[in-house]
C-alpha cells in the first residue's frame, strides 16, 4: 500500500481504544464471536438501541484540537481581579504545578480504597487535615469537601443531627447577612427539603434567646472583609444552646486570631488560594473542621494513621461505617468524590512555604491593603471595614464611571448593589499594582510603609501553626521536589497498571 | 478507569483557562462560555435531553440536583406530596442518601435471583405509592453489569403512576452512542465526567456530576445567586459556582472533540468488548455473576469471591494479593459483598488485560493450595498480602512459602516490580484509636502504649 496521502490526519481514536485489529481479532476468538458489532448486538437488547448515529462536530486530531482550543479560549480576557468573593489569585509554585497538577502519578490515582499502595497521597492528605487544624485552632478535620458551599450546608447538617437536648425541636438556622451570596443561595437548597428554616439577617438584631435556634452561620472576614472577634457572640449562643459555625479565609488565619480559640464548633471554608488556579470557578478543595465530639459524624472523608501487619504507622481512610456505601438512606451525607488533588497542592503548598513563608505571604498582602486603603483616604475615598485582612469596601459616589475606567485599566473590582466597591488583595499583588488601581481613583502615588497588622490586639493571631516538621523541612526546591516525588512513588497510578 | 489523555489535560494549565475569577464578567469569558454551550450540546446529542446544568461537581451532587428539579417539578404541579423515592436494593449507596437529602422517603425495590430489578414488585410499590410517587432512582446498566431488558417496562411503570425517572449515569460508559437515558425512558440523567469523559481521578477527585434533563425538568435547572444560570423557574444552587469545576471540562470537551461521534460509540463498544474478553477468559477459574440473556456482560463483570471464605479466604486477601503482582484491585465488595467487580474500559489494550487475567488466575492457584491444604490457612501469601521489599529483605524469613513467589510471583511482575510501601494496614485498630493529624513517629508509638 502506498503511504502517500496529503489528507492523512492521525485518529485520537487509535490511541484511545487500546485494542487494534490484530488483537480484536485474537480476542474474538476467546470470546467465540465473528465481530465486535456481534458481541454488542447480543448484549444490549435491540429494542433500545438507537436508531441514528451521534450527531457531533468530525472528529479532531490532537495536534488540530489544541491549536483549534487555544483560538477559542483565547477570547478569554484575563484581567487582573481584585474581585475577592472567596475566590483569589495566587501563584502556584512551579515545583507543584509541574509534579503534582500536569504529573499524571497523581493526578491518575484511584480514591485510597486500597490503603497499602495509596500512602503518598493520604500523608499529603493527612498534611492538609493538619494544615486545617491547625490554622482554624480546631481538633478534626476532613479532607476534604466540593467547594465551601457545600461545606456550609453540610455544617448546617451535621449541627441539626447533633441539636442539644432542649433544642430536639429547634429548626431555625440563623445566617448572618454578610455571608457570601454563594453560600446563602446553597443553604437555602439544602435546608429546605429536610426541614431547617433558614432565616437571614443582621447577626447584630438576632435574638440568640429565640427557642427554634439550633444554630448560627456567620462568616469572618465577612462578605464585605470586615474581620470581627466573635468569641463573646459564641459564648451567648452557647450559653443557649446554639452552635456557631464559621465560614473562614485560610490565608487570613495566618494573622487572624483562630475561630477554634473563638469557640466556633465547626469552621469551613476554601483553600484555593493556597496555590490552586481560581479556574472560573474550580475544582478547588473546601474544608471542613469542627470538635472532637463530633468526629463521627464528620462528612466526607478523613485519613487517618493506623498500624500495619509488621507494626508500623500506615494511613487508611478512617471511619469508614459513616459513608454512605455501608449506612445507606442513614448516611452522614452523600459525599463521595471529595477533592484530592486540590488537597494535595493545597498541603503541599503550606510544606513549601512553612509557617514563617506562610506569615510573610500574608504580611504583605495585609500590608499592601493597608497601602491601599491609605493612599486612597489621600484620595478622600472612605473605606468603611472597621477591621480587614486582605479586602477593602469603599463608598464611592459613581460606582460605574470607576468600572469604566478600571476595566479600561484591565482590572476587575467587585461591585456591590449600592455604590459601593470591593477590592481583595491577594498573593500576586504588588506595590506596582496598588499604583494602577490608584490611578483608577485618580493619579495618586502609593505611599507609606505599613509595618504592623492593622488589627485590634485581641484579634491577631499569637498562637502557633504549622508546627510538625513537615512544614518547617521541604522549602529549597530540591527538598520539595524529592518530597513530592517520595510520596508519588508510593503510590499506585494508572501510570502502573490498569485500575 | 480509562485513559486521561495528554492532550486532553494539557490545557487545563494554560492561564486563559487557569485565571478567570468565578464572577469576572460575561464579557470577558466568552471563551469559556463558548466551550460550555459547546460541551452541554453534545452531552445533550449523547443523552438525547434538551437540558444540561454543569454545576454538580460530583455524582452524588448530581443526583441530588436531579432529584431536587423532579421536586421542583411535582411542587410547580401542586403534586408536593409525591414524595416517594423507588430504589433498587442494588443501587449505589449515594442513591438513597442523596434522596434523604432531598427530603424524599425511601421505599426499597427487590432484585430477584438474578441480580434484576424484580418487575412484578416494582410494579406493586409503584402502585401501592401511586399517589405519592415521586420517582424510581435507577442505574443503567445495572449495577450487577447487565443491560435489564425490562427498563423500558420499568420506566413507563413509573410514568404511570405520576413518577419521573432518574437515572444514575455511573454506568453511562456501556451507553453512549449505542443507546441513551432518553432513549430508554428516563426524564433526568447524570454524567460522571470523571469515569466517562475522562476527567481524571485526581486520587480521589476532583470529579464532575452535570445533570442533563428532558423539557418537563429544563425549567427547573439550577440558578445561581451570582451569575445566572438554569431554566426560569430555577431552584436554588447546588454549588458555589455558577459552572461547577469549569477549568476541568476542557478535559471533557476534548475528549469529545477528538473522537467524534463515531469515536465515542467505538469506545462503548470496545469497552464492552474488553470486558466479555476479560469475562470468557476469567469464566474458566472463578464463578461470574450476573451475565445477560446472551451471556454477556455489559462493561464491567462481578467475580464471585465468596466460595473462598470455606478456605478462609477473604476478597479482601484477593484484593492485597493483587498489589504484589502490581495491579490496584477493582472494586471490592459493590455492589455485592464478596466479590470484585471488573471494569477494564476501552482504553485497555489486550496485553495488559492478560497480565491483569494472569494474575487472577495465578492467585486462584495459591488459592487452591489453602483449599487442598497445601499451604496454611493464616500462614499463607494472600493473607500475608502485601509484601513489602523490607518485608521480603528482611534477614530473618520464616515463612512456608518462598520470597520469589511473595515478591514476583509470574515473570512479567519482574520487569518492573511495584513496592507495597506499608504491609497490610489494620483498619479497626485505626479506627478505635482515631488519629488525623500527623504525628512524629515517637509520639504514636507512645500513644500506642
Amino acid at each position: 500500500m502506498s503511504y502517500i496521502n496529503p489528507s492523512y490526519s492521525e485518529k485520537f481514536e487509535s490511541r484511545h481504544n487500546a485494542p487494534d485489529q490484530k488483537q480484536i481479532e485474537e480476542m474474538l476468538k476467546v470470546v467465540k464471536a465473528k465481530s465486535v458489532d456481534e458481541v454488542i448486538d447480543q448484549t444490549i437488547p435491540a429494542g433500545i438501541r438507537l436508531k441514528k448515529k451521534l450527531n457531533l462536530p468530525a472528529a479532531q486530531s490532537e495536534y488540530e484540537f489544541l491549536n483549534s482550543f487555544k483560538k477559542l479560549i483565547s477570547k478569554n480576557k484575563i484581567y487582573k481581579s481584585y474581585i475577592g468573593t472567596g475566590y483569589y489569585n495566587c501563584i502556584t509554585p512551579g515545583v507543584i504545578l509541574r509534579n503534582i497538577l500536569e504529573n499524571p502519578g497523581w493526578y491518575t490515582a484511584y480514591t485510597p480504597y486500597q490503603a497499602e499502595i495509596a500512602q503518598g497521597r493520604m500523608e499529603a492528605l493527612i498534611n492538609y487535615q493538619t494544615m486545617v487544624i491547625d490554622l482554624t485552632g480546631m481538633q478534626i478535620a476532613n479532607a476534604s469537601l466540593l467547594d465551601e458551599a457545600t461545606a456550609a450546608a453540610e455544617a448546617m447538617h451535621l449541627l441539626y443531627a447533633s441539636r442539644k437536648a432542649n433544642k430536639k425541636n429547634a429548626n431555625t438556622l440563623f445566617v448572618d447577612e454578610n455571608t457570601f451570596p454563594q453560600v446563602i443561595d446553597l443553604l437555602k437548597t439544602r435546608s429546605e427539603p429536610i426541614g431547617v428554616k433558614l432565616q437571614v439577617g443582621n447577626l447584630d438584631k438576632l435574638d440568640i434567646t429565640n427557642l427554634d435556634l439550633f444554630a448560627v452561620y456567620l462568616q469572618n472576614p465577612d462578605n464585605n472583609g470586615a474581620v470581627k472577634d466573635y468569641t463573646t457572640f459564641i459564648e451567648s449562643a452557647h450559653e443557649k444552646e446554639v452552635f456557631v459555625v464559621m465560614g473562614v479565609d485560610l490565608m487570613s488565619l495566618v494573622q487572624i486570631k483562630s475561630p477554634g480559640e473563638m469557640g466556633a464548633d465547626v469552621v469551613v471554608g476554601n483553600s484555593q488560594r493556597f496555590g490552586v488556579p481560581m479556574g472560573f470557578g474550580g475544582p478547588h478543595a473546601a474544608f471542613f473542621a469542627t470538635k472532637d465530639e463530633f468526629k463521627r459524624q464528620i462528612p466526607g472523608r478523613i485519613i487517618g494513621v493506623s498500624i500495619d501487619a509488621s507494626g508500623n504507622p500506615g494511613y487508611r481512610m478512617a471511619l469508614q461505617t459513616r459513608e454512605q456505601h455501608i449506612r445507606r438512606e442513614k448516611a452522614t451525607s452523600n459525599i463521595c468524590t471529595a477533592q484530592v488533588l486540590l488537597s494535595v497542592m493545597a498541603s503541599m503548598y503550606a510544606v513549601y512555604h512553612g509557617p514563617e513563608g506562610l506569615k510573610k505571604i500574608a504580611g504583605r498582602i495585609h500590608g499592601l491593603a493597608q497601602l491601599l486603603e491609605n493612599s486612597l483616604a489621600k484620595l478622600g475615598v472612605k473605606q468603611v471595614n472597621a477591621h480587614y485582612f486582605d479586602t477593602l469596601k469603599l463608598a464611592v459616589a459613581d460606582k460605574n464611571s470607576i468600572k469604566q475606567k478600571a476595566e479600561a485599566a484591565g482590572i476587575n473590582f467587585r461591585y456591590f448593589n449600592d455604590n459601593h466597591i470591593g477590592i481583595s488583595i491577594d498573593e500576586t499583588t504588588s506595590v506596582a499594582d496598588i499604583n494602577t488601581i490608584l490611578s483608577v481613583f485618580g493619579s495618586a502615588t502609593a505611599d507609606g510603609k505599613p509595618e504592623t497588622v492593622k488589627l485590634p490586639g485581641s484579634l491577631i493571631r499569637t498562637s502557633p501553626f504549622l508546627t510538625h516538621p513537615v512544614f518547617s523541612t521541604h522549602h529549597s526546591e530540591h527538598e520539595m521536589l524529592r518530597y513530592i516525588k517520595k510520596l508519588e512513588n508510593k503510590d499506585l497510578s494508572m501510570v502502573h497498571s490498569m485500575i | 478507569m480509562k485513559l486521561n489523555a495528554t492532550t486532553e489535560m494539557i490545557p487545563v494549565t494554560w492561564p486563559e483557562l487557569g485565571q478567570i475569577h468565578t464572577f469576572a464578567p460575561a464579557d470577558q469569558t466568552q471563551g469559556y462560555l463558548e466551550m460550555i454551550t459547546n460541551l452541554e450540546n453534545w452531552l445533550k446529542e449523547i443523552t438525547g435531553f434538551t437540558g444540561v446544568s454543569l454545576q454538580p461537581n460530583s455524582g452524588a451532587q448530581g443526583e441530588y440536583a436531579g432529584l431536587m428539579t423532579i421536586r421542583a417539578y411535582h411542587e410547580s404541579r401542586n403534586d408536593g406530596h409525591r414524595t416517594v423515592s423507588l430504589i433498587p436494593a442494588s443501587a449505589h449507596g449515594t442513591n438513597p442518601a442523596s434522596a434523604v437529602m432531598a427530603g424524599m422517603e425511601v421505599v426499597v425495590v427487590k432484585s430477584d435471583a438474578e441480580g434484576k430489578i424484580d418487575v412484578a414488585d416494582l410494579k406493586a410499590k409503584a402502585a401501592q405509592y401511586k399517589d405519592k410517587l415521586s420517582c424510581l432512582m435507577v442505574t443503567y446498566p445495572s449495577t450487577h453489569g447487565v443491560f435489564e431488558e425490562s427498563i423500558i417496562e420499568i420506566c413507563e411503570t413509573i410514568h404511570a403512576n405520576g413518577g419521573l425517572v432518574y437515572m444514575d449515569g455511573a454506568n453511562m460508559n456501556a451507553q453512549v452512542g449505542l443507546t441513551s437515558p432518553a432513549n430508554i425512558g428516563a426524564d433526568v440523567c447524570h454524567l460522571n465526567l470523571h469515569k466517562t469523559f475522562c476527567i481524571p481521578h485526581g486520587g480521589g477527585g476532583p470529579g464532575m456530576g452535570p445533570i442533563c434533563v428532558n423539557d418537563k425538568l429544563k425549567p427547573f435547572l439550577p440558578g445561581h445567586a451570582v451569575v445566572k444560570t438554569g431554566g426560569d423557574k430555577a431552584i436554588n444552587a447546588i454549588s458555589a459556582a455558577p459552572y461547577g469545576s469549569a477549568s476541568i471540562l476542557i478535559i471533557s470537551y476534548a475528549y469529545i472533540a477528538m473522537m467524534g461521534g463515531e469515536g465515542l460509540t467505538n469506545a462503548t463498544k470496545m469497552a464492552i468488548f474488553n470486558a466479555n474478553y476479560i469475562k470468557e477468559r476469567l469464566a474458566q477459574h472463578f464463578k461470574i455473576l450476573y451475565t445477560g440473556a446472551n451471556g454477556r456482560c455489559a462493561h464491567e463483570m462481578i467475580v464471585d469471591c465468596r466460595d473462598f471464605k470455606k478456605a478462609g479466604i477473604e476478597v479482601e486477601d484477593i484484593a492485597k494479593r493483587l498489589m504484589d503482582y502490581g495491579f490496584h484491585a477493582p472494586t471490592v465488595s459493590f455492589p455485592v459483598a464478596g466479590t470484585l467487580m471488573i471494569e477494564p474500559t476501552e482504553s485497555e489494550p489486550k496485553a495488559e488485560m492478560d497480565r491483569f487475567i494472569e494474575a487472577l488466575i495465578e492467585i486462584r492457584n495459591e488459592i487452591r493450595e489453602v483449599e487442598e491444604g497445601k499451604a496454611d490457612k493464616e500462614n499463607n501469601v494472600l493473607k500475608h498480602a502485601p509484601h513489602t521489599a523490607a518485608v521480603i529483605t528482611a534477614d530473618e524469613w520464616t515463612r512456608p512459602y518462598s520470597r520469589q513467589k511473595a515478591a514476583y510471583p509470574l515473570a512479567f511482575v519482574k520487569d518492573a516490580k511495584f513496592w507495597p510501601s506499608v504491609s497490610r494496614v489494620d483498619n479497626a485498630y485505626g479506627d478505635r484509636n482515631l488519629v488525623c493529624s500527623c504525628l512524629p513517629l515517637d509520639e504514636y508509638e507512645k500513644a500506642e502504649a
